[in-house]
């Protein structure tokens, strides 16, 4: 009897030894919200964000596997296309909006400029099957992917099971896609009470709670909510935003409400990328507000700042900057996984 | 096997050594117990084959070169025909007395295999109705990935504005004015008002006998192919489709 004790013991250790070795845990800030997104349905783990993290980075996605997530999605500029407007794709492909940044999207519930997308683990299939972007089939991807040297392996590794499916690529996507949170910005580790701001950021961040914060909520700097910020229709693309996905008049001319963390590098601004520089989107406020009659009511009075409240404003925007996030080596091209598989 | 249980409930009162032997005993015995009770019960269930029938009009359906007729005498081929079925139930006399666990299922007539559902029900089971879905279930539609016949990777998920795909029906007719005289039919929406997901409630006829007849003919005669031939998106035309499409089933 002890002998089956003893076995069950160490049994159990062996179990709880692998699980904790592979195991993922999710940290919230401090001060932040509930995540939204359920990892009891997709538990992280090392080898499955390894997974999804290399899938990001691959080109295979694509039809003529030239672009990955990554091409729009970079690190640096916190996981967004720069210097484009509109975001192209495979052939130089240009698509209709600017791609978004990507980070703490385990709070988010919807997706894309016009929430199109109601899951993180399906997010992904919009880009790659769109012809501007990826313009190729998810079924397309896994054959091809079961093809490779490295893959099934990772599958393997990841999930217990070599079989590609459509269902494991898109959730290590997300596992991937989930690790990517930024809360260590100068305006972070004010409110952890490690630094302070000074005096231009501090008047920039009162100047910031009475006029933004209601739709850039703290801490994500996003209500998650979709408003009509009163851009000018833009007669050549004719994007009618929330509208399209609901077809309530109400929703005409609605976009997601982007967050404005890293903000410094994750120009150029709005759903088509029309302001290239953060003085641009002040004078937007002040003075560009369209009216209409889906206008977000928080907007309905101009902006009135002084041009040294701009330039503060501005400087407040500047300590949502995070360096740790923008150059941390866990989300970069992942060299290892890439360099084994051409040795073999 | 109850008596021994007893006994050695009874001869618990032993030196301590005595005792955890007694009782590891007992838990062996009660563990024999529960593991003869789950192969009684698997033994006393049984497997129910659901055999979907597709038809056009009185010929099954082949997705090969056949030519059908329309309601007016016009030339039509049907290419695909897929949709879901979700939510078996087993109906007595009004009261459900089955329910299929995770019960997701493409019907696609190009894999014949596809087209017979079996479900594991307790082997006394009466019945006299079946109920199920066309389509898959807001909750579903918006709880992220799934693997089996709910992968996207089956065709039948829309990725551009997410949803499933509940009903695909697509072929070729001289009257459609459209390239290469394709008509495509994806019908599928989950938020209201563009809810498409229908349910369907069919008598048993026969005792045993679980066979459910498709026939699209209905469908496409419900449809004037000239003026409408491209539903591809949530919406009002996808409603009226969805229930169109109700009334092709029945059983027989």
């Amino acid at each position: 009897m002890k002998k089956v004790f003893i076995l069950l013991l160490i049994s159990t250790f062996i179990i709880l030894a692998f699980k904790s070795g592979n195991e993922y845990t999710f940290a919230i800030p401090i001060n932040w919200p509930k995540p939204t997104y359920d990892f009891a349905k997709n538990p992280l783990s090392i080898d499955k964000i390894q997974l999804g993290r290399a899938l990001f980075y691959d080109p295979q996605l694509s039809s003529d596997n030239t672009t990955s997530c990554s091409s729009c999605h970079s690190q640096f500029t916190a996981f967004t296309h720069v210097d484009h407007a509109l975001s192209h794709g495979i052939k130089d492909r240009i698509g209709k909006r600017n791609s978004l940044a990507l980070m703490n999207l385990a709070w988010h519930q919807s997706f894309m400029w016009d929430g199109a997308i109601n899951h993180l683990d399906m997010q992904s299939l919009a880009p790659i099957s769109n012809p501007d972007e990826m313009d190729e089939k998810i079924e397309h991807v896994v054959t091809k992917l079961q093809k490779s040297k490295i893959y099934p392996l990772l599958f393997q590794k990841a999930f217990g099971d070599s079989t590609i499916t459509g269902e494991h690529l898109l959730k290590s996507i997300s596992q991937f896609m989930l690790t990517l949170v930024s809360s260590n910005s100068k305006y972070d580790s004010v409110m952890r009470k490690e630094s302070v701001f000074t005096a231009q950021e501090n008047q920039g961040y009162k100047l910031f709670k009475t006029n933004c914060a209601e739709c850039h909520t703290e801490p994500l700097f996003t209500n998650l909510k979709f408003e009509n910020n009163g851009l000018t229709l833009d007669t050549t693309l004719n994007d009618t935003g929330r509208m399209k996905i609901t077809h309530n008049k109400k929703d005409s001319l609605r976009f997601k409400v982007p967050s404005l963390r890293n903000i410094e590098f994750s120009y150029p601004y709005m759903h088509d990328g029309r302001f290239k520089k953060l003085s641009e989107v002040v004078t937007h406020y002040t003075s560009g507000v369209q009216k209409s009659n889906t206008l977000s009511k928080k907007l309905e009075k101009n902006l009135v700042l002084s041009s040294n409240e701009r330039v503060d404003l501005i400087a407040f925007l500047l300590t949502l900057t995070d360096r740790t996030f923008l150059f941390n080596k866990d989300y970069s091209f992942p060299r290892t996984i890439f360099f084994t598989e051409k040795k073999e | 096997m109850l008596s021994t249980i007893k006994n050695n409930i009874n001869s618990c009162s032993l030196s301590p050594s005595g005792r955890i032997k007694t009782i590891s005993h007992g838990l062996a015995y009660c563990l024999l117990f529960i593991i003869s009770i789950e192969v009684m019960a698997a033994q006393s269930n049984k497997i129910l084959n659901i055999n979907f029938h597709a038809y056009y009009g009185d010929v099954l359906l082949k997705l090969d070169d056949s030519v059908y007729k329309t309601e007016n005498e016009t030339a039509i081929q049907i290419e695909t025909f897929k949709c879901y079925i979700s939510g078996i139930e087993l109906l007595n006399k009004e009261q459900v007395v089955f329910r299929e666990n995770n019960s997701f299922h493409l019907l696609d007539v190009s894999e014949l295999k596809s087209l017979s559902i079996p479900v594991t029900t307790p082997s006394t089971i009466q019945y006299d109705k079946i109920k199920f879905n066309i389509g898959i279930d807001s909750l579903t539609n918006v709880s992220g990935a799934y693997g089996g016949d709910l992968d996207p990777t089956k065709g039948m998920y829309w990725t551009w504005q997410n949803g499933y795909i509940n009903f695909k029906l697509e072929g070729k007719s001289m009257i459609c004015p459209t390239k290469n005289n394709e008509f495509q039919f994806h019908i599928g929406g989950y938020q209201f008002p563009d809810r498409t997901m229908q349910q369907v409630i069919l008598n048993i006829l026969m005792e045993g006998s679980l066979a459910i007849r498709i026939d699209l003919k209905k469908i496409i005669d419900s449809i004037d192919l000239t003026k409408q031939n491209q539903v591809m998106s949530p919406g009002k035309d996808a409603v009226i489709l969805s229930e169109k499409a109700l009334k092709i089933f029945s059983s027989y």
